[in-house]
């Protein structure tokens, strides 16, 4: 099975691909101006920050950078295309030939393309209800090889790239709008326009299964495009409406070659890898840390931040209890590396714990103060009482934590405190 | 000649001048139909030299139709950016919109509803596509017209007109605004009575404009030269009689020029790879015109989009029509190699080799291989004939040359033309070649309304 | 050009001639394609101009700057709701 995605995203800009309307949401058709409309002699002027925001993708997605890229004119009638053509991006695209790694496969990037959205279509019955203030949004459209295979790598593909997209400064939840390459057999089926990550993977899944059942029905399998209903959650056919549609690309007139290599790419982080590394040598999977990170930049910093001093366990942790408990938006690092000691110290993290922390109240832990050779004789007591930790000790080092967490537990003693000697005093066994 | 501007600027004028020249522009326009539209508010005026505009640069408030049937209606809400310009300089005063081809589709003015007249004759063609334009221009004694060309538009109505006519460097003026006919050719520029007039219109509208990526020539230079040059493979197109006027022209430029005869053999395919180009573009420049939003309004509220698109854009007049099938085809996947790339493979060529010759000196050349046409025979011309017509005025559109057209000679009664061709950015070398043309030449007019 | 092509173009384009229109059209556009044709026999290299002068990398800035005139571009529109009414899907 091939499944092949065409992604279109939008940019966090403030202004629209080509004019200076406002992206804003706002009622119908105000944030419209000649150049978003369509206008007979308006012209477009390309966004920085659009361009920038592709180039940051394009780069992101391991692409060859096009320095100079140009635009084309996709010439195709639809009523909520302002000028009957859209601007977009073909061999002059801002990337091409890229990739993404998803858990152990690489997914070709065939092109990030540059482009501008449509008018939105509000259907009120048999009218055709246009709002523009949705025309003119920047656009990237990542289109990929064929190269995913199943449900999972589906999903795993788009949970990588949301997560890319994320550290970018795009959300794709829920503007997410993408057409799906669906070929089971040597037939591609293409699924247009589905939004949402919930209704991609849905609608894959669903075109998948309705394959498998027509080829066991002995049928062959129709080359078409079919459109994804919502609603009641299937594929169907769309009326033929493109077939003698000829987009007659042309290079657009009305811009020029655009030289990006005096921009610089925002740098990308891939969530994803960066979660292996931490949860190696750690007592935390990489999964768990994934989970945690893909997501949430601030989660991500904190446990970069906190790996040397603390176990990943008690950071996850510390940063779990806050996100439940919490007010503040992003977490702040002092509160939640006290929020780690008291998890390290075998300490309950409560609301009102979280609440006194960020309210500055410190609440100070107190340790109990022993002699040196009351704490070996401690330590002592309790490696002698479990052998069989001793012996999981001697195959694996890293379980050492456990040991020192133990006794500091039971002893009310500083973590810190106890490990510096359990080391020593285990040498001995 | 000097300025009229000046001129005007500075003369004693009668209480009641700008409400009289309305009168008389008005019932001459009855016969010539230089104007769609002529702006009564002119008659407030107070001394400022009035400006009329080609029907496709849109000027907020004011219906603007490009010629066609299909912008019926059209108010812009905003003013190109050449209006915008023009009426912030208070020497001048909107007058009023001139009539032209639809879309610029068209050599002799004829492709629209109510075609303008020549002023020398109204039995013979105005030229086009910016006819009324050069029409309002030979009406008009003290006038200046912002026109447009994209492969001959205001050479050849200014040299049917006798008016002179300047073509600027592609992107030397916004065309933000502009009506477009094809974008990588389109250029706004100026006819005039006199260069020098054309020479203040052009400093106040050019420059570089935030809405405009391709107004990109900011620097125009002024590099005189000694050397005219007459190309090979374009002269042997005139006809006999265009060939012996032009043949005198040669002898009295001989006087102060070095005239020599050189090939560019690549311009021989020229007029295709114009008309390759301007129909790719055009056919999609054409696409938004659909009947709803604005311009003509096409009801049929029962009608699917393809069937209600289909029915609206029948009011297409037939050239356009023509060009838009034209243009699909040379974008079709199937040929597009074919035709498309190869015409601007033809242009860089054309861009390299004319530019070549062009640091050496100017080029100058008939602005039309023959007389003026009378309407009649225009309506007799097949397409290709009529293309053929562009054969001088075609190599410097796809160049983005600048170029300027002046009468040199009466005929019958009727204004013969040439043009002179000079390197990107020269912009006010070629000008100045007219106003010095000028200091020996007196041209010659029919009308002229609104003299002191 | 056959029929076929020709008619294919009328619909790609979203044209409709009349029986006496297509006639003209037809044979003047098969006219002008030979004209065309003769630029396939010119040795002209591979290196497409898209405008005849360089123009320049210009990129405009992401600055919010509201069009004044909004209401002026619903004029020419049947509206509802604030919404532009457009033809049927």
């Amino acid at each position: 099975m091939k499944i092949g995605l065409e992604v279109h995203v939008a940019l966090p800009t403030k202004s629209k691909l080509f004019c200076s309307c406002s992206m804003d949401d706002a009622e119908p058709n105000t944030n419209i101006c000649p150049i978003c409309t369509g206008f007979p002699g308006s012209k477009p002027m390309l966004n920085s920050a659009a361009a920038e925001s592709g180039f940051s993708i394009a780069n992101a997605l391991h692409c060859k950078i096009n320095r100079n890229m140009s635009f084309v004119r996709k010439v195709y009638f639809y009523p909520d295309l302002p000028k009957c053509y859209q601007i977009t991006q073909m061999g002059g695209a801002v990337g091409s030939e890229g990739y993404l790694d998803i858990q152990g496969k690489r997914i070709g990037i065939r092109r990030v393309q540059i482009e501008e959205d449509p008018a939105q279509i509000v259907r009120d019955g048999m009218l055709t209800l246009l709002d523009f203030n949705r025309s003119g949004t920047p656009l990237v459209e990542i289109v990929t090889e064929p190269d995913i295979t199943d449900e999972g790598e589906l999903r795993s593909f788009i949970a990588n790239l949301r997560s890319i997209l994320y550290y970018l400064g795009v959300d794709i939840n829920r503007e997410i709008k993408a057409d799906l390459n669906i070929s089971i057999s040597d037939v591609r089926v293409e699924v247009k326009n589905v939004t949402g990550i919930k209704s991609l993977i849905e609608a894959a899944r669903y075109e998948i299964a309705r394959q498998h059942r027509v080829l066991e029905e002995g049928k062959a399998i129709a080359k078409e495009t079919r459109g994804y209903n919502e609603k009641r959650r299937i594929t169907e056919s769309l009326r033929e409406k493109e077939t003698d549609e000829e987009y007659g690309y042309v290079y657009e007139p009305d811009l020029t070659v655009f030289d990006i290599s005096g921009m610089k790419p925002a740098e990308p982080v891939y969530a994803n890898e960066i979660a292996e590394q931490l949860a190696e040598d750690s007592d935390v999977n990489a999964k768990t840390i994934r989970e945690m990170t893909m997501l949430d930049r601030h989660a991500l910093e904190l446990i970069v931040r906190f790996r040397p001093k603390y176990k990943m366990r008690s950071i996850i942790h510390a940063i779990q209890r806050f996100k439940k408990y919490g007010k503040a938006e992003v977490p702040p690092p002092q509160v939640i590396e006290k929020l780690i000691r008291l998890v390290e110290d075998g300490k309950e993290v409560t609301k009102e714990t979280v609440a006194s922390f960020e309210e500055g109240k410190d609440v100070s832990i107190e340790y109990a103060k022993l002699g040196a050779v009351q704490l070996d004789k401690l330590i002592k007591r309790f490696l002698d009482e479990n052998p069989r930790m001793v012996a999981e000790y001697k195959k694996r080092s890293k379980t050492i934590n456990l040991i020192i967490g133990r006794i500091a537990k039971e002893n009310g003693l500083h973590p810190k405190e106890v490990a510096g000697r359990v080391t020593r005093l285990l040498a001995g066994y | 000649m000097a300025s009229h501007i000046k001129e005007f600027l500075g003369a004693e004028k009668p209480g009641d001048y700008y409400s009289a020249l309305v009168e008389q522009l008005k019932k001459a326009n009855g016969e010539y139909h230089a104007f769609n539209q002529i702006d009564g508010s002119v008659a407030d005026a107070n001394n400022a030299v009035p400006f009329s505009s080609k029907a496709n640069i849109c000027v907020k408030g004011f219906e603007t139709t490009a010629g066609s049937k299909m912008l019926q209606g059209y108010v812009p809400p905003f003013n190109a950016t050449v209006i915008e310009r023009m009426l912030g300089d208070d020497r001048f005063t909107f007058i009023g919109e001139t009539g032209m081809d639809e879309f610029g589709f068209g050599t002799f003015g004829t492709n629209t509803e109510v075609p303008a007249k020549n002023a020398f004759d109204s039995g013979y063609a105005a030229g086009g596509s910016s006819s009324g334009a050069a029409v309002a221009t030979a009406l008009l004694k003290y006038h200046v017209a912002l026109s447009e060309s994209t492969g001959g538009s205001i050479s050849t109505p200014a040299a049917l007109n006798g008016v002179v006519g300047f073509t600027p460097t592609y992107g030397s003026v916004s065309r933000y605004g502009l009506i477009d006919y094809a974008s990588s050719l389109d250029k706004i520029g100026v006819m005039a009575r006199s260069g020098e007039d054309i020479r203040i219109v052009f400093d106040a509208v050019r420059g570089r404009d935030d809405y405009d990526t391709t107004c990109a020539v900011q620097d125009i230079r002024d590099e005189k030269k000694k050397k005219l040059f007459v190309i090979e493979e374009l002269n042997q197109y005139s006809d006999k009689r265009i060939h012996s006027h032009f043949e005198r022209l040669l002898d009295t430029l001989g006087e102060k020029y070095e005239i020599a005869t050189k090939s560019i053999g690549v311009l021989g395919s020229a007029v295709e790879s114009y008309y390759i180009i301007a129909m790719a573009e055009a056919s999609t420049n054409l696409a938004k015109y659909n009947g709803y939003k604005y311009g003509l309004q096409h009801i049929e509220p029962n009608a699917r989009y393809n069937e209600f698109f289909t029915e609206a854009r029948a009011n297409f007049g037939v050239e356009a029509k023509r060009r838009i099938i034209l243009g699909t085809f040379i974008r079709s996947e199937s040929v597009k190699s074919r035709y498309y790339t190869k015409a601007l493979s033809v242009r860089s060529m054309i861009i390299k080799e004319m530019g070549k010759v062009l640091k050496e000196g100017f080029i100058i050349s008939p602005t039309l291989p023959v007389t003026t046409p009378r309407v009649s025979d225009v309506k007799k011309l097949t397409p290709v004939q009529e293309y053929a017509m562009d054969i001088f005025t075609v190599p410097p559109s796809l160049g983005g040359f600048p170029h300027i057209t002046f009468p040199y000679q009466y005929t019958d009664g009727m204004p013969i033309g040439a043009q002179l061709v000079g390197g990107q950015a020269n912009d006010y070398a070629v000008i100045d070649f007219a106003t010095e043309w000028e200091s020996e030449f007196d041209y010659k007019y029919k009308h002229n309304i609104g003299s002191l | 050009m056959d029929e076929q092509e020709f008619d294919r173009l009328l619909k790609v384009a979203r044209l409709k001639l009349s029986e006496s229109e297509k006639k003209t059209i037809k044979r003047d556009i098969d006219e002008v394609i030979r004209y065309f044709d003769k630029i396939a026999g010119v040795a002209a290299g591979d290196d497409p101009s898209y405008q005849p002068i360089r123009v320049p990398t210009r990129f405009r800035e992401d600055r919010v700057i509201p069009f004044k005139d909004v209401e002026l571009l619903k004029k020419g529109s049947k509206l509802r709701e604030g919404y532009i009414i457009g033809p049927k899907l």
